[in-house]
């Protein structure tokens, strides 16, 4: 017996203070040191946190030097693909320009909406600050299970602050939530973390779209009774003072889900909107 | 001569330059795109298995940097990805000591050990000292399909072991 319990503790301190070849720090003096690291990170004392970021701004540009193979390939690959499906692509094409021809039939539709969204907009100065945007890259566009954010390049040094609401096309993307002197990090509407007050339909029902970590966010406090339709457009009501009232997110579908008008996966280019700069901190 | 050392050379260093480019790159093993819940954690596998067969391949220093990378490219507090890879390279080191022969059996028993403390570890630092929201359930599948996955990768990795590396450490 007790030659089974010292073969298990010489086992165990091995493991844990084993040095020689290749391992030349044992595992408990690492461990220890990532201990150390992340406390003080986490109570982030002002020294660390620029330290912290220097780090985070090289890493983002070397990991953006990393992934430009992984970019090509499916570029280089898509642009042959393309090439032998032009006739498949043409009839998508013709099928597109009908979609859009009964789109046009749906004007008095619109209308109403529009009617809806002018009272939701309210806010002419709003609109007229909209030209304060930057236009950034996605340095990095990893794809984590847990976390649904991008890597933009631009940070502190352009004028970003937590916060900020970004968009692609005019459609809402999501919002600056880490800055470092030359990037930042973007949470995605459809992150966990991530909630936004939105308006929809013809009635202009508040309701909260809530990231559920998976490809659609979904929609939550909404009225009493409230039936779920396909095909309703989602807007941001700005009731949170910081997204532009009317900022399209995209689509619902009938189990609540809202489909976004941006592809996550797809972005290559964002603008952060400065609309927030000079009136509230975040 | 130098030409094939050279090789060797490439070849010994080929599951740490695959752990750090994991680690830096874009590329990542969630595959939601593919089927909705299906994500895998591929570095604890890598870790694990080149830990046991072949320590000399893959050093610890190395491990640590890598969880660090990682840490910043996903914005987790820094250290807990680190930690989380060490507890990995603990049981793995633990073990190979108390084994003298492993099968793909053992060390998938072992494995899911490991695997279910480094998550423990990872995601209750994660829940008590940061505010980031993760959802239970991807937790679990993650977990799952890491752990379902590992014999595939175990006979892979064997098989680049034993065609372009070599045998197991003493």
């Amino acid at each position: 017996m007790s030659v089974s319990r010292d073969d298990f503790s010489i086992a165990f301190r091995s493991a844990l203070l084993q040095r020689g070849g290749a391992q030349k720090f044992s595992i408990l003096s690492l461990i220890i040191l990532a201990i150390f690291i992340f406390f003080l990170d986490v109570y982030g004392f002002t020294v660390i946190k620029k330290t912290r970021n220097i780090i985070n701004d090289v890493v983002f540009r070397v990991s953006y030097l990393a992934s430009s193979p992984a970019r090509l390939m499916p570029n280089a690959s898509k642009g042959i693909a393309d090439h032998f499906y032009l006739k498949e692509e043409n009839e998508k094409l013709k099928k597109a320009i009908e979609n859009y021809k009964s789109l046009d039939l749906n004007l008095e539709y619109l209308t109403n909406e529009n009617k809806n969204l002018r009272k939701v907009l309210d806010a002419e100065s709003e609109t007229s600050n909209q030209k304060r945007i930057v236009l950034s890259k996605v340095l990095v566009d990893k794809n984590s299970p847990f976390l649904k954010s991008i890597i933009i390049n631009k940070g502190t040094k352009s004028g970003i602050k937590k916060g900020m609401p970004v968009s692609q096309d005019n459609n809402l993307v999501g919002r600056i939530v880490d800055t470092n002197f030359l990037s930042s990090r973007v949470l995605l509407l459809n992150d966990l973390n991530s909630r936004i007050p939105v308006t929809l339909g013809e009635n202009s029902t508040q309701a909260i779209l809530t990231g559920s970590a998976t490809q659609n966010p979904k929609l939550e406090y909404l009225p009493e009774n409230y039936v779920f339709k396909d095909d309703v457009n989602v807007f941001a009501s700005g009731k949170d003072g910081i997204f532009t009232p009317g900022t399209p997110i995209g689509k619902t579908l009938e189990n609540g889900e809202v489909k976004l008008f941006v592809d996550s996966s797809q972005l290559s280019f964002v603008t952060v909107n400065l609309i927030r700069l000079n009136e509230e901190e975040f | 001569m130098a030409k094939a050392k050279l090789l060797n050379k490439i070849f010994n260093a080929g599951p740490l330059i695959l752990l750090y480019y994991l680690s830096i790159s874009e590329v990542d093993t969630n595959l939601e795109k593919v089927f909705e819940i299906f994500t895998f954690n591929l570095p604890i596998i890598i870790i694990y298995f080149w830990i046991l067969k072949k320590p000399s391949e893959m050093g610890t220093g190395h491990i640590f940097v890598v969880g660090l990378i990682n840490d910043v490219v996903m914005g987790f507090p820094l250290g807990i990805s680190s930690m989380s890879y060490l507890v990995v390279c603990f049981f793995a080191n633990y073990v190979r000591n108390k084994s003298i022969n492993t099968t793909i059996a053992s060390d998938w028993l072992t494995f899911f050990i490991a695997l279910i403390f480094a998550n423990l570890l990872f995601f209750s630092l994660l829940n008590n000292f940061s505010d980031v929201a993760i959802s239970y359930t991807k937790i679990g599948y993650n977990t799952f399909f890491t752990l379902f996955l590992f014999p595939i990768f175990w006979v892979l990795f064997s098989i680049y072991q034993n065609n372009l590396i070599g045998g197991q450490d003493a």
